[in-house]
């Protein structure tokens, strides 16, 4: 289907663009369309202006900060793929990235696109929650910056204001182990199942850990209880069998034509006991 | 802008499409597919799904294959697009069409075009490939006829020729 009439506008600045949306409350931002266009041909919404952000200057800036990654929201998702500063600073996010869609999406897909979109099923918000990212922000009052966690609230929701945009993702070094499993029916549909694993550790001793889960949840959500039991402690077959099982049970699990909440309690716990295994073991 | 509405719902768009400058005013909500098909006339491209998941209406912007039924018109504004009818040339099938010829690589023939863009930004990539990397690169096409296979052979047959080219 073709999508339904609305107007277009394309501004050269930020500034221009908050106005934009702060003047129309059914204005939408397009950035790579990869997800908006889709749901415009479904008629699955319906904004009255698309504000195309696609001719700012700026947004599409990789900067390593030493400790860090800032990526620029409209980097697309190849680039950020082939990026060498990602592959050195951030492997896990290009790791990830293998999974979203299809080349020819990340072709106009961006970073930020997917993470404002916040599609529960989706890897970046993951990756975000997982590394612990920060969301820098842009409205009308100014620049603040959203930590992951508190970004990512509802599905396809996130905190931001609705005269706010999001300018850049800052991503931290990734510590010593990761790991990113995904289930899907094909390659590029989106997870029934994904699990994002961040570890500190020292030997067989973990000092932190980040246990993301997407896909099989209603939200993008931490395995908290999970993460407690791996945290500060020797990890074994055990330890990591009793946080699979804690994780399974303490997210709030989705149930559609892609796989009953049942199913899905099951990928959970084997894809949180292998990416905890796989990421306990991995170099840094 | 107006004071009731930021914006139009009409929009100016130059591209270049194959080498030629095209330059329309067409409706916002246009997407690239319809510009290339019902305002250039172009019909080699195709509709499958209109949503981004079949790869039937693949096309080339600034070297990189996109999904056309996915970006507007307005959006592609000052770019270069390639569709299939940029791989012929003189009344010759390029290497890849010719390829996907010998090797039975079509059947109905609808996914083709979509196939052939992805297979032809593929290659232009110059990555070393092997038929599991084929494989990744082209399960964004979806195909009801050939199984996939003989693409692959196709794809890999062009990508073993160019490497034996340059040796």
């Amino acid at each position: 289907m073709k999508p339904p009439p609305f107007a277009y506008v394309a501004p050269s600045s930020l500034d221009e663009t908050i106005q934009a949306v702060a003047s129309d409350p059914d204005a939408k931002i397009l950035a790579g369309g990869q997800s908006l266009i889709p749901l415009l041909a479904l008629r699955l919404a319906n904004p009255t202006t698309l504000v195309d952000i696609g001719r700012i200057p700026g947004l599409d800036s990789i900067e390593d900060g030493g400790s860090s990654l800032r990526i620029g929201a409209m980097t697309t998702q190849w680039e950020a793929e082939k990026s060498e500063a990602v592959a050195r600073r951030v492997p896990m996010l290009a790791s990830a990235l293998k999974h979203v869609a299809h080349p020819a999406i990340r072709s106009r897909g961006t970073v930020g696109g997917s993470i404002a979109h916040a599609d529960p099923a989706a890897e970046l918000p993951a990756i975000a929650v997982a590394l612990d990212g920060n969301m820098e922000v842009r409205g009308p009052a100014g620049t603040r910056s959203i930590a992951a966690e508190e970004y990512f609230k509802w599905p396809f929701t996130t905190s931001m204001r609705s005269d706010e945009i999001l300018v850049a993702i800052s991503l931290p070094n990734t510590p010593t182990g990761w790991a990113f499993l995904e289930v899907a029916r094909r390659p590029g549909d989106f997870a029934t199942a994904l699990v994002a694993v961040v570890l500190r550790m020292d030997g067989n001793y973990c000092s932190r850990a980040r246990v993301v889960i997407g896909g099989a949840t209603t939200t993008t959500t931490r395995a908290s209880g999970a993460e407690t039991l791996l945290t500060d402690t020797q990890l074994d077959d055990r330890i990591i069998e009793e946080a699979a099982i804690q994780a399974a049970s303490e997210v709030e699990l989705t149930s559609d034509l892609h796989g009953s909440a049942n199913y899905r309690k099951g990928l959970v716990h084997r894809l949180v006991r292998r990416g905890v295994t796989d990421a306990a073991r991995s170099e840094p | 802008m107006s004071e009731s509405q930021i914006g139009s719902t009409m929009v100016a768009v130059s591209t270049t499409i194959n080498g030629v400058d095209q330059e329309r005013v067409i409706p916002a909500r246009l997407t690239l597919a319809d510009l290339i098909r019902d305002e250039v006339g172009l019909l080699g491209t195709k509709l499958g799904c209109e949503h981004g998941v079949c790869g039937a209406c693949t096309v080339i912007v600034d070297d990189r294959p996109v999904r056309s039924c996915l970006m507007l018109a307005a959006s592609a504004h000052g770019r270069t697009i390639r569709t299939v009818e940029s791989l012929a040339t003189g009344g010759e099938l390029s290497a890849i069409q010719e390829a996907f010829r010998s090797n039975h690589a079509l059947q109905c023939g609808f996914c083709t075009a979509g196939m052939l863009m992805t297979a032809t930004a593929l290659l232009e990539s110059n990555d070393p490939l092997d038929r599991a990397e084929i494989r990744e690169a082209l399960s964004g096409n979806i195909c009801r006829c050939t199984g996939y296979e003989t693409c692959i052979d196709a794809v890999l047959e062009v990508a073993t020729q160019t490497r034996r080219d340059e040796e």
